[in-house]
């Protein structure tokens, strides 16, 4: 890597300071899973980098208050992978995190992290988006909340400003009889970047009727997508196979695949319904439970 | 001299399955490569590289990085004289002069103090470059009027060919008029394939294609270089072959060989990509300008962008059969992608795809052709994956559709030993059918048609593949000593690098040859200045002539430690043999001397007796080729076309096994390289030359996760000249999984997938659209 | 760009030495600290080979910085054996043949003592998942899992 400064900040404070007062190109560190590959590729030269690992604000992994869950934006893919609040709860977020990389990398790689570099297919955003988490944001002027839907804004954009640093996500409780899964397709079981990847949180309602349901999709478009028609068709609706292969063809509509080295757009297409059909099957009978 | 052996009396050596001695160095990470080397004053290089296949160099400004602070020295074609105006080779390319052939050509050099700052340096170099058109597509590049990649009048390179077997090259009489970038060709024919063809009941017609891939060794291209002040270049590499480095770098500066020494450093892996010189040229001329050492690694996106990696080969493939099973004719069209350089083994393919099964009639082209990609080496077996997929593959599909089992297909029309080649040479003797059997015997083999009628269900589809393939056997001359030590111990001594294990099969061999048990021998790999001269660790070819040079050594020194001791104990040589560290007669357990003592005498002031070192020094004539089946097993998702490999099973002839141990490791580790090939890897260029995927992010090698138990079945055929009978054991283990993956597909889908790699897109959208 | 004082335990002695703030913590134990078991295969965290555990968790050093490991401990390969004995998992190692270049053996080990310490009594696949992201060109992984499973035997 080319050579650069670097400041290690103990408190939010201290980083939102060296965030305001920047007179040259800077880089959060977190994780560093895709910021250093970056860096060493020459696609970003960063004169200062901050290292974020001695905030420990950014870590925190706890509930709020009874409404849900906190999960702070340096908290790592692995701690989501193995945390029993979390695959209690949040089976989908749990899944997401275990499918990051290897566990080399998921001990490095963290969910704000994942979210800010914000690629099409980033693992941990589509059960975010399922989830209606909100995404804590703090700046000079105080923190504001964004949900996750808003969130990104284009391939490698978010809503984030310059001056602005992403603190932490809360997560809604979902309901009783609620359940969540995320798959992705790789051609290797470890070690790879999703070529489709699927979200879906099911609530269920009296009579077992869907009451709520969320179908997130990453890598099929230049942000994670919500697929609402999909969604549509299922809500106030029996969850029966023939419903769930419709919603499953409905996202397919939603998605704008591209064609790149790793999967062409038909293939794409191909996969987001056959993950929106496993996601949903398997998010049923976790609700169903 | 026969060199198959009896061992001396129950001594602890060859056959026995003895894990390597570096072993504990390696697990405590002692062990040293190039990149853990420190020397006082070192500095780091890096090299700045063309981001286009093909376009002239305008100017290089390197004022402003040779500026920076800790930047010692920027080196351009302009700098080095000895660089030829035509490089014949990819090593004589040090830097580009005034053209550059493939995206990621040297084109500057920069030595600094550190790594970071020599790539700021890189940064700071103005290249104005006139983009020109590439040649991409080898299809394209092999017609007429496609944009040339070499200068006029470059040779086909045929040291590659060399290193790997010693297949006759066949030359046509009537070569079709060469397009510029067609760089080699040739043609064997027999028989009328025409009248073939119009006899044959069943035609099968496809078209393989395997893409360029990576050897995937771990550990990057390294070298370190140190000048001294009398003009003695030492060079510690990452090698397969010291004294190919030597003389490649002594040919690249116009320097004297013994003006270089070759320290083989521990090798993180080669496979065929560390034989030739690439980076040793520019790193010495580096440290020459700077007086200071300096080391070069490559990044892993080097080694993907500008490595020498194995070539794309295509294969058009028509083969016919009557409706009882009698094979009528073979017609091929095998084109070689070479890169930016020939150096294809080009023989190789029509060889395997026109000898192993024997055709009464055939006509077999082949070409290679250049084109802006980085040029090629070899690769475990080079050329031989490819065109067993093709062959394979075929006698699969042709048995399926005469209704018959394939593995009785391939037994029949196997070629046997004594049988023609194409080339006319006879087959050397080889254990094709035994392995064939064995591999046919297998319960999963038998078990076939259980395991397909299991799918479905909340299973995915299953089916089983076999697949049988070969190597020829690589020769070189080479040499080894063996000393005896003053304590009654051996000594040997080669060149040889030790990337396959080999050094401890090697010792085995020599107390088995010698006489003493295992743990009296030490080996020891030296550098180009004590070694004496060795081929690469490369064709299959260590055990099958560096052990016969360590056992005609091992018995030279038995036969001067019998000639000492016969003169003192007063008996016949005959009469003597060595029994636990002793020499003794026959019969006679009192009557004899130490081994320590001969040894002793041999190093003693004023003694009359000469130390004993034994020397071989042979070349070979006869190649011992080697054969392996692979079994695969698996179960595809019909929706997303993911393969999961549920058993593998590797049989081998190894002639005889010297080490089993040794021998299990490599027909495993071949077999997930194979695997690769058939389902992960590929080397991905878009339309400019350019690769997609130059990290292991996107270039994928098999993990743990996609792989079961890899199970070992040797064979042994003896060879008639291997030490103890054996044979190389190295590539065989790379050749028959894509064609077994592409059978296994094929049972279980019904879809015949003939490019590799057999990716879950490719299989998901084959059985949609079925 | 000054360098840093880096404070941090290594294979259980605690070191303070001074790095470029950019340096990886790969490089700073290699090159400023002289533990070269840990070896760069690739630099962005795909081939395991500079696998070292920071407090007791398997980590791709090549994309942690030097100053990212301040306080806390870190072990490599030089600290898995213990006082010369080597760990029932180096001993499988070598007594199964399972090393052959050598390259990706000091990351593939650290990868496997972590599986042990959360799996004592592992599955194969346990195994297979735990050292799935370290890539060996040589071994085919067989041996690899028939040592750790010989190895998590003797430590149980």
């Amino acid at each position: 890597m080319r050579r650069f400064d670097l400041a290690t900040p103990e408190s939010l404070d201290a980083c939102l300071k060296l965030l305001g007062s920047r007179d040259r190109e800077t880089k959060l560190l977190a994780g560093g899973t895709d910021l250093l590959p970056q860096m060493k590729n020459g696609l970003t030269k960063p004169a200062l980098v901050i290292d974020l690992s001695g905030v420990a604000d950014l870590r925190v992994l706890a509930p709020d208050d009874g409404r849900g869950f906190r999960v702070g934006a340096a908290v790592t893919a692995r701690q989501l992978e193995r945390d029993p609040r979390v695959k209690a709860t949040y089976p989908g977020l749990a899944e997401s995190g275990a499918l990051v990389g290897s566990i080399q990398v998921r001990n490095l790689a963290t969910v704000g992290g994942n979210i800010c570099n914000a690629a099409p297919s980033a693992d941990m955003a589509p059960p975010l988006v399922a989830l209606d988490a909100e995404a804590v944001i703090a700046g000079p002027k105080g923190r504001r909340r964004v949900p996750m839907a808003s969130f990104f804004t284009g391939v490698r954009q978010t809503v984030l400003g310059p001056d602005e640093l992403l603190v932490e996500f809360v997560i809604p409780t979902p309901g009783p009889h609620s359940g969540g899964s995320y798959l992705r397709h790789t051609p290797r079981r470890e070690l790879d970047i999703a070529v489709v990847g699927v979200a879906s949180q099911v609530t269920l309602g009296d009579g077992g009727v869907c009451a709520k349901v969320r179908i997130a999709l990453a890598a099929v478009a230049p942000v994670p997508l919500r697929a609402t028609a999909a969604e549509q068709s299922l809500e106030g609706q029996a969850l029966t196979p023939e419903r769930i292969e419709r919603a499953a063809a409905l996202a397919v509509e939603a998605a704008r695949p591209i064609s790149d080295q790793r999967g062409s757009a038909e293939f794409r297409r191909h996969l987001v319904r056959v993950l929106t059909r496993r996601t949903l099957t398997s998010a049923l009978a976790r609700a169903s439970a | 001299m026969s060199t198959v052996m009896k061992t001396t009396r129950d001594v602890r050596g060859v056959g026995l399955s003895i894990p390597r001695p570096d072993g504990p160095e390696k697990v405590t990470g002692h062990v040293q490569y190039v990149a853990d080397i420190k020397l006082k004053g070192l500095l780091h290089a890096k090299l700045l590289r063309s981001p286009h296949a093909h376009a002239r160099i305008v100017s290089i400004d390197v004022s402003r990085a040779r500026a920076l602070p800790g930047v010692r020295a920027v080196l351009t074609a302009a700098d080095i004289p000895e660089l030829k105006r035509k490089a014949p080779t990819r090593a004589h390319a040090v830097l580009a002069i005034d053209r550059v052939v493939f995206a990621g050509q040297p084109v500057a050099a920069v030595a600094a103090d550190e790594l970071s700052i020599a790539e700021e340096a890189l940064d700071l170099i103005d290249v104005k470059y006139e983009v020109l058109p590439a040649s991409v597509d080898p299809l394209q590049s092999l017609k007429p009027g496609a944009p040339p990649v070499a200068d006029a009048g470059t040779e086909a390179d045929a040291s590659e060919a060399l290193a790997h077997s010693a297949v006759a090259m066949a030359k046509s009489d009537d070569a079709p008029p060469k397009a510029v970038n067609v760089t080699q060709t040739a043609n064997v024919k027999r028989g009328d394939v025409a009248k073939g063809f119009a006899e044959s009941d069943v035609i099968v017609e496809k078209t393989y294609r395997v893409p360029m891939v990576h050897q995937g060794y771990l550990e990057p291209h390294a070298v370190l270089a140190e000048w001294d002040t009398t003009g003695q270049l030492t060079l510690w590499a990452s090698t397969q072959g010291s004294f190919n480095t030597r003389a490649e770098v002594a040919d690249v500066l116009g320097l004297e060989e013994n003006r270089i020494k070759v320290i083989p450093v521990e090798c993180g892996g080669g496979f065929g990509g560390k034989i030739r010189a690439l980076c040793e040229p520019i790193t010495a001329l580096l440290a020459r300008a700077t007086r200071r050492p300096v080391r070069y690694v490559m990044t892993r996106r080097e080694e993907l962008e500008a490595g020498m990696p194995a070539p794309q080969v295509i294969i058009r493939l028509k083969t016919g059969a009557k409706r009882d099973g009698t094979l009528m004719a073979l017609e091929a069209e095998t084109v070689l992608e070479s890169g930016a350089f020939s150096g294809t083994v080009l023989a190789v393919s029509s060889v395997f795809l026109g000898s192993l099964y024997k055709w009464p009639a055939f006509d077999i082209k082949g070409s290679e052709v250049l084109t802006h990609k980085p040029s090629v080496a070899a690769y475990r077996a080079p050329v031989a994956p490819q065109t067993i997929f093709a062959i394979d593959s075929q006698m699969e599909q042709m048995a399926r559709a005469l209704g018959v089992d394939s593995t009785d297909f391939r037994a029949r029309h196997l070629s046997r030993p004594g049988d023609p080649m194409v080339n006319n040479q006879p087959w050397a003797s080889n254990g094709a059918f035994e392995v064939l059997e064995k591999a046919a015997a297998h319960p999963m083999w038998k078990k076939r048609a259980e395991w397909k009628a299991s799918g479905g269900n909340g299973h995915g589809l299953r089916g089983t593949g076999i697949a049988l393939g070969g190597w020829l056997g690589g020769l070189q001359p080479t040499s080894a000593t063996v000393k005896l030590n003053t304590d009654g111990t051996l000594a040997v001594l080669t060149g040889q690098v030790d990337i396959a294990g080999t050094n401890i099969s090697l010792a085995q061999i020599a107390a088995s040859a010698y006489g003493v048990d295992i743990e009296k021998v030490k080996i020891t790999t030296g550098d180009t200045d004590v070694a004496p001269m060795t081929g690469l660790s490369a064709g299959s070819k260590t055990i099958y002539t560096v052990g016969v040079a360590v056992m005609q050594a091992a018995q030279d020194a038995r036969r001067q430690t019998l000639e000492i001791a016969a003169g003192e104990l007063e008996a016949a040589m005959q009469d003597l043999e060595i029994v636990d560290g002793r020499v003794v007669v026959r019969g006679m357990p009192d009557k004899g001397v130490t081994l320590a003592s001969i040894g002793k005498k041999g190093n003693l002031y004023m003694s009359k007796v000469p130390p004993v070192i034994g020397v071989g020094h042979p070349a070979f004539t006869q190649q011992a080729p080697a054969f392996a089946a692979q079994l695969a097993r698996i179960e595809v998702d019909p929706d997303t076309g993911e393969v999961k490999i549920h058993d593998f099973v590797i049989v081998q002839d190894v002639g005889h096994a010297i080490n089993p141990l040794a021998c299990e490791g490599q027909m495993q580790g071949g077999a997930v390289q194979s695997l690769g090939i058939a389902l992960t890897e590929i080397l991905d260029y878009d339309d400019q030359g350019r690769l997609r995927n130059p990290s292991l992010l996107d270039y994928r090698k098999l993990t743990a996760a996609d792989l079961p138990n890899l199970e070992t079945i040797i064979v042994e055929v003896p060879s008639p000249a291997g030490p103890f009978g054996a044979r190389g054991v190295g590539e065989p283990p790379i050749i028959p999984a894509p064609a077994a993956i592409a059978n296994a597909i094929e049972d279980a889908t019904g879809c015949r997938l003939t490019e590799a790699p057999m990716t879950p897109e490719k299989i998901a959208l084959a059985i949609a659209a079925r | 760009m000054p360098k840093q004082i880096l404070s941090f335990t290594v294979n259980d002695e605690p070191v303070e030495t001074l790095v470029q703030p950019y340096v990886t913590l790969l490089d700073a134990l290699r090159e400023d600290l002289g533990l070269t078991g840990p070896k760069e295969g690739c630099g962005t965290g795909d081939c395991g080979a500079c696998t070292v555990h920071v407090d007791g968790q398997p980590v791709a050093s090549c994309l942690m910085l030097a100053m990212q490991a301040r306080g806390r401990a870190v072990r490599t390969i030089e600290g898995l054996a213990n006082a010369g004995v080597l760990h029932p998992l180096q001993d499988a190692f070598v007594r199964l043949g399972v090393p052959q270049c050598g390259f990706c053996i000091p990351g593939v080990l650290m990868a496997a003592a972590a599986v042990l310490a959360e799996h004592p009594r592992p599955t194969e696949e346990d195994i297979r998942y735990g050292i799935a992201g370290n890539l060996c060109r040589c071994t085919g992984y067989t041996k690899m899992v028939a040592a750790i499973t010989e190895a998590a035997g003797s430590l149980t």
